[in-house]
C-alpha cells in the first residue's frame, strides 16, 4: 500500500451560520468572505504541512484543482506544485501529484503538457500528472464548457497532451477544438515517455473504461470513504476483468478521511469538530450546479437516478441535516478515525475491500489547525505507515507501471 | 387533440430529425423551445389552417446526430438540409425561445428559404447589466415558476408531473436532461451567439410576440429584436409569461393568422 498525504487546502474561517446564511461553498460563494491575509497564513501553513509530509516519508504528496470554491483554495495546482517540487527534488521517497489539471479547462492543452514537464523536470522525475474531467461546478458553470462537449473536449486534448509528450518532432494537431500548426512543447519530461498519469473520476463508466485501455492508475475522490467507495470500486474491477486488465491494486486509488490520535476516544475530541466544519460547510453546495445537463451520459444517469430513488435514506442527506453523530460516521466508514491501532485495521480493511493499492489521505480536514494536521500526519507516518507496511496486503504487486521509477527504487 | 403523423428524415452527416406533421394548408414549421416538443394545443390549432411541420431537436426526443452538430452554424445547415428533404424552397417559420433563436438564425443566413417569421420570444440576446436567469442553474419547480404566469395553472403542473413507476419516472427525467442537454448545446453558457450582428440580413417580415410577464426572457429583451430585424411588428400579450403560445394560444394563434394573410397586427 502507498500513501498519499492528500491536500485539498480549504477555507478554514467560514462564518459559524455560513451554510444556513449563503447559498453554496462553490461557484456563488461570495468573495467578502475570503480575508487575504488570513489566506496567506493558510497558503503557507498548508505548504509547510506538506513538506513535512515530505519529511515523514510519505509515498507522495497531493494537491488538486478548483474554481470559485471556498474548500479547495487552489485554481492552479501547478503553482503549489512548483513550490513544493523544490523540497520533493532533495526526497528519494516522495512522488509530487497533481490530481490533476482539467485537461478540457486549458486553452490549448498543450499547456498542461508544458507545466506537467516542468513540474517533472523541477521535482528530478518524481511527478505523477492527473487527468480529471472535472466537476460541472469548476467545468461548467465557473469555466463555461459546453456540457455536450466536454468529455469529448477531454478526449481531444488529452490525446494532443501525450502526442505532445511523446513525439521528437514538431507536428501539426487539427482537433475539433484546438488547431495547432506546430506542437513542439519544451521541455520534455524528466520521465520517459512521460509521468504517470492518473485518473480521478466519479462513477462514469467511460472514465473506467478510459484509464483501464490506457493503463492509467484510477483514483475515486469521493469525501465518503470506504464504504461509500465500494459502489465505485466494485464495477470499476468488474470493467477491469471484463477488458482482460490484471487486479492490480495499484491501478487504482481512493481518497480517506484520516483522523489519527493517541487513543480512540482522544481522536474524537480532537478531531470531530474539524470533521463537521468540513461536511457541514465545505460540502454545502447548491443543487442548482450540481450537475450541468448533458454533465453524465444517460447510461451513468440512467443507473444513479434509480439508486437515488430506491435509497430509503441518503447518508449525505443525514450528514446534511447533521444527523450522523461521530459514531455514525465512523460505521459508515466517511472518516477513518482512532488510535493508531484502529486506524491500521481500518484501513487494511478498506484497501483490502476495495483492492486498491494507493491511498489518498486527506490528513487536514475542515477548519483543522496546523498544530492537529501535523500531530496527525505524524502519528499515521510514525505509528501506523511502518505497522502497515509490515503487514502489506499488497507486497506481491509491482508499482512501477503507475509511480515514478526515482521513488520506488529504495523501497523495493 | 387528434394525433400527428411521426415521420422520420435520414439527414447528411448522420443526423436523423423525427418530425411531428398534421394538417392541411401552407407548410409551416414550429422550432420548439429547451423544454422539448410536444403536440399541444398551440399545434393543434395551427394544423387547421397550415401543415404543420415539427421537428424535434437533434440530441432530443427521438431525433438523433447531436454529437454530429457542431455548433450553432451546423445546426442551421441541418434545418436547410431538413428543408431539403421536405421539398421546400422556402417555408414559414414559428420558433418557441430557443427554436425562435435558430428561426431567426436560419431567416438571417439564408433569407430566400423564410417566407415569414414568427418568433414567439426568442433567445438569442443577453445584457449583463439586466441578465436573463440563467435556464440551467434552476431548479425544476423554479424553471416552472419563471416560464408560467400561474404557477398553479393546470399547465404548470403538467411540466413537472411524473409517474409513480421508478422504471417510468427514471426516463421522464432522463427525456427531459437530455432535451435540456441538447438545447445547452446552442445556449450554453449565455444565450447570446452574435444573432444581433446578423439579424439585419432577415429579409422575411418578422412578427414578434412576447409575455408581457415573461421571467425566462425579459420583455425588455424584445427591443433588441425589434430594432434589430427590418420589418419586424412586436405584440404583447397579457396574462402570459414564456409559455405564451400556451398560456395566451386563442390570441397567438389568431396573430399568427392574420399576420400570414399579410394584414399584419398592431401593438396594442
Amino acid at each position: 500500500m502507498r500513501f498519499i498525504a492528500f491536500h485539498l487546502m480549504p477555507y478554514r474561517n467560514l462564518p459559524a451560520d455560513f451554510e444556513a446564511r449563503y447559498p453554496s461553498v462553490w461557484v456563488n460563494v461570495p468573495k467578502s468572505l475570503y480575508d487575504p491575509a488570513e489566506g496567506h497564513r493558510l497558503y503557507h501553513q498548508y505548504l509547510d504541512e506538506l513538506e513535512f509530509a515530505v519529511d515523514l516519508g510519505y509515498d507522495g504528496i497531493g494537491v488538486n484543482e478548483h474554481h470559485s470554491n471556498a474548500y479547495g483554495l487552489m485554481p492552479s495546482p501547478n503553482l503549489m506544485g512548483s513550490i513544493l517540487a523544490r523540497k520533493v527534488r532533495h526526497s528519494s521517497k516522495t512522488a509530487l501529484l497533481v490530481l490533476g489539471n482539467s485537461i478540457a479547462l486549458y486553452n490549448p492543452p498543450i499547456r498542461v503538457a508544458e507545466e506537467m514537464a516542468m513540474l517533472d523536470v523541477l521535482s528530478g522525475g518524481k511527478f505523477i500528472g492527473g487527468f480529471p474531467v472535472g466537476t460541472s461546478m469548476d467545468t461548467n458553470y465557473c469555466y463555461g464548457v459546453n456540457p455536450a462537449e466536454m468529455r469529448d473536449r477531454y478526449y481531444e486534448a488529452h490525446d494532443l497532451i501525450i502526442k505532445g509528450w511523446k513525439t521528437e518532432a514538431p507536428f501539426a494537431f487539427n482537433g475539433k477544438y484546438t488547431q495547432l500548426r506546430y506542437v513542439n512543447p519544451w521541455p520534455r519530461p524528466m520521465q520517459t515517455p512521460h509521468p504517470p498519469v492518473w485518473i480521478p473520476g466519479g462513477g462514469s463508466v467511460e472514465t473506467y473504461d478510459f484509464a483501464i485501455k490506457h493503463n492509467y492508475s484510477f483514483s475515486y475522490l469521493s469525501f465518503f470513504g470506504y464504504r461509500y467507495a465500494k459502489k465505485v470500486m466494485g464495477p470499476f474491477w468488474e470493467r477491469a476483468q471484463a477488458l482482460g486488465a490484471d487486479m492490480n491494486p495499484y491501478r487504482a486509488g481512493y481518497a480517506q478521511l484520516l483522523c489519527v490520535s493517541e487513543t480512540d476516544a482522544r481522536a474524537q475530541t480532537d478531531y470531530e469538530q474539524h470533521v463537521r466544519y468540513f461536511f457541514a460547510k465545505c460540502l454545502h453546495i447548491d443543487p442548482r450546479h450540481y450537475e450541468a445537463p448533458g454533465y453524465r451520459t444517460a447510461a451513468t444517469l440512467r443507473a444513479g437516478l434509480r439508486s437515488q430513488f430506491e435509497a430509503a435514506e441518503s447518508a449525505t442527506q443525514l450528514l446534511k441535516e447533521g444527523k450522523l453523530d461521530w459514531n455514525g460516521l465512523l460505521d459508515r466508514g466517511f472518516v477513518i478515525a482512532g488510535s493508531p491501532a484502529t486506524v491500521r485495521d481500518r484501513l487494511i480493511e478498506a484497501a483490502r475491500e476495495l483492492n486498491t493499492g494507493n491511498i489518498l489521505l486527506l490528513n487536514h480536514i475542515g477548519s483543522m489547525p496546523h498544530h492537529l494536521t501535523t500531530k496527525n500526519l505524524q502519528i499515521f507516518a510514525e505509528e501506523v505507515m511502518p505497522q502497515i507496511r509490515r503487514a502489506d496486503p499488497f507486497e506481491k504487486w509491482n508499482p512501477s507501471a503507475y509511480w515514478p521509477q526515482k521513488v520506488l527504487s529504495e523501497r523495493l | 387533440m387528434p394525433q400527428p403523423t411521426v415521420r422520420e428524415y435520414v439527414l447528411p452527416r448522420d443526423i436523423t430529425i423525427t418530425t411531428l406533421e398534421a394538417g392541411r394548408g401552407e407548410p409551416l414549421m414550429f422550432l420548439h423551445g429547451a423544454g422539448g416538443l410536444t403536440w399541444d394545443p398551440f399545434l393543434d390549432t395551427l394544423a387547421t389552417n397550415y401543415r404543420v411541420y415539427a421537428p424535434h431537436l437533434p440530441g432530443s426526443g427521438p431525433s438523433r446526430g447531436l454529437e454530429n452538430i457542431r455548433d450553432l452554424w451546423d445546426l442551421v445547415i441541418t434545418y436547410y438540409d431538413l428543408l431539403d428533404a421536405l421539398g421546400v424552397d422556402s417555408i414559414n417559420l414559428v420558433g418557441h425561445s430557443l427554436g425562435g433563436m435558430i428561426a431567426c438564425e436560419m431567416a438571417a443566413a439564408d433569407p430566400s428559404r423564410v417566407q415569414r417569421l414568427v418568433a414567439l420570444c426568442p433567445a438569442g440576446v443577453f445584457h449583463e447589466n439586466r441578465p436573463a436567469p440563467d435556464l440551467f442553474a434552476l431548479l425544476p419547480r423554479e424553471r416552472v415558476e419563471y416560464i408560467t404566469y400561474d404557477p398553479q395553472s393546470e399547465l404548470a403542473s403538467s411540466l413537472l408531473a411524473l409517474p409513480e413507476e421508478v422504471d417510468e419516472k427514471v426516463e421522464v427525467l432522463i427525456d427531459r436532461l437530455t432535451t435540456l442537454q441538447a438545447a445547452a448545446k446552442f445556449l450554453w453558457p449565455i444565450p447570446d451567439k452574435g444573432l444581433r450582428r446578423r439579424m439585419h440580413r432577415i429579409k422575411a417580415p418578422t412578427l414578434l410576440i412576447w409575455g408581457r410577464q415573461d421571467r425566462m426572457i425579459p420583455p425588455a429583451y424584445a427591443d433588441d429584436f425589434k430594432a434589430g430585424i427590418p420589418q419586424a411588428e412586436l405584440v404583447m400579450l397579457d396574462k402570459a409569461s414564456h409559455l405564451v403560445h400556451l398560456e395566451q394560444c386563442a390570441q397567438c394563434v389568431e396573430l399568427i393568422g392574420k399576420f400570414m394573410s399579410g394584414t399584419a397586427p398592431k401593438s396594442p
